[in-house]
């Protein structure tokens, strides 16, 4: 077996033995792997600070013959985000980007745009940008990549394509928008303003660079925050355990 | 049905649930306890009792105390105006071991770390909060590791203390190079704490 190195953001760690840590990390072109650092929580040397949770590391990591975990050789701290490390609420929407990650990608699932897109995020997060934002842009771009698109060019109803006038509401179990003629506005099925509706297209569909240029209004935030909670919830079959944290 | 008798095997099951502890190593300590004399094996048994009756944390500090409040509390001759914040009983040794703090501390039995489902609530700062009111404290030293998780609750602890207390003085412990430690392999966050942190040298 060949051993890879591979730029890797650490999700999870657990203890194993005396020195040793399990380490859950998601990398940039094998997706979401654990792995075994024998001396990881000692050594000074081949794991210098760098299995701590949420850093962005260069990992090298072998898959023994006949093992289901992989064998980390050494890792080297490329991005500590210490601006995530110093702020509750950015570290607890940084733990929530990691489980909607885990949730939505299964081990081994490679997906270089969602690395990007998390590794994108916490750099963001770790500038300061407002949270409120930035969790709306995670959530919608995530679950597009993960395939849970939301559908928001036309009427789940009655198949009218949304020209962009007048307000729509989101049915949760389509993952769609509807007519306010075969869907009406409520708890359950939010509504959505032209505008808002925009932006949430231009979300899913742009790179990570324009998206994070957008211009969100609290009206918008207001509005786009509760069809992604459902639409979450209802895809993932749970509410994420760290979504108390956020608020 | 097990190869050794049901006691014996019951004993090295027990024995196995314990951290780091395999079946092969739980085997050899119940074999070497049934070779030894009762002494061993009665001693062994009372502790155990004895730790799970009388270990109870302290009511002022949390640390594990066989009483109430802890002899570290109980002390007249330590610095009441400042308290050391750790992370867990083993912590509060580490420091008390090395002899030079002679202040007071205070156990939070943990960090904050939302992916383990552990917020502000689980941990035992409204009772540090609550020491503020109650004693003349002038200084709290944030003695957290500085993981992701330690440094968060170092931040989230400064934060409230100083909402509640203004005039109250908060430091955390410093971080960079260690005794012993090689330049060569440190990470870029410690030698970037190592050089924010630096001091003038003493002539």
């Amino acid at each position: 077996m060949t051993t890879h190195i591979s730029n890797a953001i650490i999700m999870r760690t657990w203890e194993f033995g005396e020195t040793d840590l399990l380490v859950s990390f998601f990398t940039s072109d094998k997706g979401r792997l654990k792995g075994v650092a024998k001396g990881g929580r000692k050594s000074r040397k081949r794991f210098a600070n760098c299995l701590d949770l949420l850093s962005l590391v260069k990992l090298e990591y072998e898959l023994k013959r006949g093992r289901e975990l992989y064998f980390l050789h050494s890792g080297k701290l490329v991005h500590a985000f210490p601006g995530i490390r110093s702020d509750f609420s950015s570290l607890s929407l940084a733990s929530y980007m990691i489980e909607l990650t885990e949730t939505l990608f299964p081990l081994s699932v490679t997906d270089k745009e969602m690395f990007a897109l998390l590794k994108n995020a916490f750099l963001a997060l770790n500038e300061g940008k407002r949270n409120g934002v930035l969790r709306i842009l995670f959530e919608a771009k995530a679950m597009a990549l993960g395939g849970y698109r939301i559908n928001l060019d036309k009427c789940c109803g009655c198949g009218r394509p949304y020209a962009g006038e007048g307000r729509a509401a989101f049915k949760q179990s389509k993952g769609s928008l509807a007519c306010l003629k075969c869907e009406q506005e409520s708890k359950l099925s939010p509504g959505l303003s032209p505008d808002s509706v925009k932006v949430l297209r231009v979300i899913q569909s742009t790179p990570w660079d324009k998206a994070q240029t957008l211009d969100l209004n609290n009206e918008m935030i207001r509005e786009i925050k509760p069809v992604l909670k459902l639409h979450i919830e209802y895809r993932t079959g749970q509410r994420l355990k760290t979504a108390q944290y956020l608020e | 049905m097990g190869i050794y008798p049901p006691s014996l095997e019951n004993l090295i099951v027990q024995f196995s649930k314990l951290p780091g502890i395999g079946q092969k190593s739980a085997t050899r300590v119940a074999l070497h306890v049934l070779r030894s004399n009762r002494d061993l094996a009665e001693g062994l048994a009372q502790s155990l009792i004895d730790v799970k009756e009388k270990i109870r944390f302290c009511s002022i500090c949390f640390n594990l105390t066989d009483d109430d409040p802890c002899s570290i509390c109980r002390d007249d001759n330590r610095a009441n105006g400042s308290v050391c914040v750790v992370e867990g009983p083993g912590d509060q040794l580490a420091i008390e071991e090395a002899g030079i703090f002679k202040g007071r501390y205070h156990v939070l039995h943990g960090v904050l770390s939302p992916l383990d489902g552990i917020g502000p609530e689980h941990l035992k700062i409204g009772k540090l909060l609550t020491r503020l009111e109650g004693e003349r404290i002038e200084e709290v030293i944030l003695a957290t590791n500085p993981t992701t998780a330690g440094e968060a609750t170092a931040s989230f602890l400064s934060r409230l203390l100083s909402e509640k207390d203004p005039s109250i003085k908060i430091t955390r412990i410093a971080l960079g190079i260690p005794m012993g430690g090689d330049l060569k392999y440190m990470d870029r966050m410690t030698l970037e704490h190592a050089l924010k942190s630096r001091l003038p040298v003493t002539r």
